[in-house]
């Protein structure tokens, strides 16, 4: 499989993605070049593709992955691999608010911290934080696993509905509605599985799982102060 | 959904021309005004005065009732008004002013036509230009390209809370504190309470916009003794939306963000220098090599950049 490089510079998005998936199925490998941090790269990526991006890149990069490898070489911006369904995102620095949000499965790998609300809402699949989480990480996740290997950010795993925060580290406040629990041996070891296709796994570590509590799986009126944390 | 943007140059540059391509990029945030507030050569006497007027065909008299009221307070203009020349029916006029008796009282007093030609910044330094559509529009229409200065800020307005018009648009200056001046991206919720009560303090509000407030209430919170970075911080307790904001003053630029951190702020520090964008993809039009960018994206942030041979002022 032959490598074909693709300039972003100042020219239309439009124009790089069709190039993209262009040269995708004609069987090619893609660097991307000169991304100047812009938004929308890469978007919809079909299953074996394996793309890299040098440099930073902007919003929603890699999102509606399709079962594509991506790697981003520095940082990224908002939402990278929303609503993804499959397939594997490295982000090698820090990656922006959102990240994965609305995930229905495959993983992201962010090397740094990330920013607000990982895995907002994300519905499958993992995303694996060799940093610090930011603030509100997994808000309201419906399912699905976030695991961070540097701590979290205030209001950890908000109002989370039915996905888990794994944490290595301080957390600095929990969101409503969270417990933390010992996790089962066999879970911990699906954790580490995972992590050891990255060289990130551990016997020694000693996990925190935040999940939902489920008092506010149904609303009731009386609850209202429990929403109210913030 | 607004974008703003802030640049402080090492010394005295084209600070237009990169507020332009800041704004540029984030066009697509907002194209309903876009404004830009420009921080040039001190004067050393008098002040740079921008006004807007509404109504092209009054122009004359608007000007003659205005500079009578500026000599009854014991100024008058240093140099011919400057009047853009587009056919809009608002026109836009920069004036050099001797400095009035007492400053305060005399806005008060200009502010009493403001039906017909309403002030829309004034300092020994600061220049605000705004105007109705994008940042290449507002950019031609006004020269903002070829405004040298130190330092400044940009705003692209995706209009909220109040009409689309010249005079509701960002940067807006703290009436009546010179060299103040405020670009907001969000939206603040209980700002007609805060207007009522500093409205009751003597303060004077001219548009419906929320954002007009931000300005005041940092300005009169220092003016009380705070420090700037005290009432940044206080700002984020005691005011109500989301929020991030930057203020400006001769000094610097200073932010600060809510607790909801839902807009976003990114910067790159590069050699002395500031630029700051909503978006990153803005910040690369001015620096364009990969570099170390800084996300504010956490809740609860303030910081502040000093202009001139500066470190960060946390």
């Amino acid at each position: 499989m032959s490598e074909v490089a693709i300039t972003v510079g100042d020219r239309s998005i439009r124009t790089i993605n069709q190039e993209i998936q262009a040269a995708l199925a004609d069987g090619h490998s893609v660097r991307v070049k000169d991304t100047l941090s812009r938004h929308n790269l890469g978007i919809g990526l079909p299953a074996g593709a394996e793309v890299r991006f040098e440099g930073s890149v902007g919003y929603y990069c890699a999102g509606l992955n399709n079962g594509a490898t991506v790697e981003i070489e520095r940082n990224a911006g908002w939402g990278t691999g929303e609503a993804m369904a499959s397939g594997h995102i490295t982000v090698n620095g820090y990656s922006g608010m959102s990240v994965g949000a609305s995930m229905l499965g495959g993983t992201i790998h962010v090397r740094g911290d990330c920013g607000p609300r990982c895995g907002a809402a994300m519905k499958g699949g993992d995303i694996i934080v060799e940093g610090k989480l930011g603030y509100q990480s997994g808000f309201m996740a419906h399912a699905g696993r976030i695991i961070a290997l540097g701590g979290a950010g205030a209001s950890c795993a908000d109002a989370l509905w039915d996905g888990q925060v794994w944490v290595l580290g301080d957390i600095e406040s929990l969101g409503v509605d969270t417990q933390v629990v010992e996790p089962e041996p066999e879970e911990a070891a699906s954790v580490e599985t995972l992590l050891a296709g990255y060289g990130l796994d551990d016997s020694a570590h000693d996990w925190r799982k935040v999940i939902s509590s489920q008092r506010l799986w149904y609303f009731e009126s009386r609850d209202a102060s429990a929403w109210l944390m913030i | 959904m607004c974008g703003i943007a802030g640049r402080i140059l090492q010394g005295y540059g084209a600070v237009g021309n990169d507020l332009v391509e800041l704004m540029d990029a984030q066009a697509h945030r907002g194209a309903d005004s876009t404004g830009f507030a420009i921080y040039s050569e001190l004067c050393e006497t008098g002040y740079k005065l921008r006004l807007i007027g509404f109504s092209r065909p009054h122009l004359d008299s608007d000007l003659d009732d205005f500079a009578h009221i500026l000599r009854t307070h014991g100024a008058d203009y240093l140099a011919e008004p400057v009047i853009d020349d587009s056919p809009d029916r608002h026109y836009s006029v920069r004036l050099l002013i001797s400095e009035p008796t007492d400053l305060s009282h005399w806005i008060q007093d200009a502010d009493l036509i403001s039906d017909r030609i309403e002030v829309q910044s004034l300092g020994k330094s600061l220049e605000i230009i705004k105007d109705v559509g994008d940042a290449q529009m507002v950019a031609d229409k006004h020269g903002v390209r070829e405004l040298a200065g130190t330092h400044g800020l940009g705003h692209a307005r995706l209009a909220t809370e109040s009409s689309v018009l010249p005079t509701a648009s960002h940067p807006f200056w703290a009436r009546p504190f010179p060299d103040v001046a405020i670009v907001h991206n969000g939206q603040i919720t209980d700002y007609y309470s805060w207007r009522k009560r500093l409205q009751q303090q003597g303060y004077r509000f001219m548009t419906e916009n929320d954002s007009e407030l931000i300005a005041v209430w940092v300005s009169d919170q220092m003016n009380k003794g705070l420090s700037r970075e005290e009432a940044l911080s206080k700002s984020i307790s005691a005011i109500d939306g989301v929020f991030t904001f930057m203020i400006s003053d001769n000094h610097g630029i200073g932010f600060a963000k809510d607790r909801f951190a839902m807009n976003p702020l990114v910067t790159v520090e590069d050699g002395g220098e500031l630029a700051a964008a909503t978006e990153e993809q803005a910040v690369r039009r001015v620096v364009r090599d990969e570099c170390h960018v800084v996300n504010y994206d956490g809740p609860s942030l303030t910081q502040t950049w000093a202009v001139g041979p500066h470190t960060v002022a946390a």
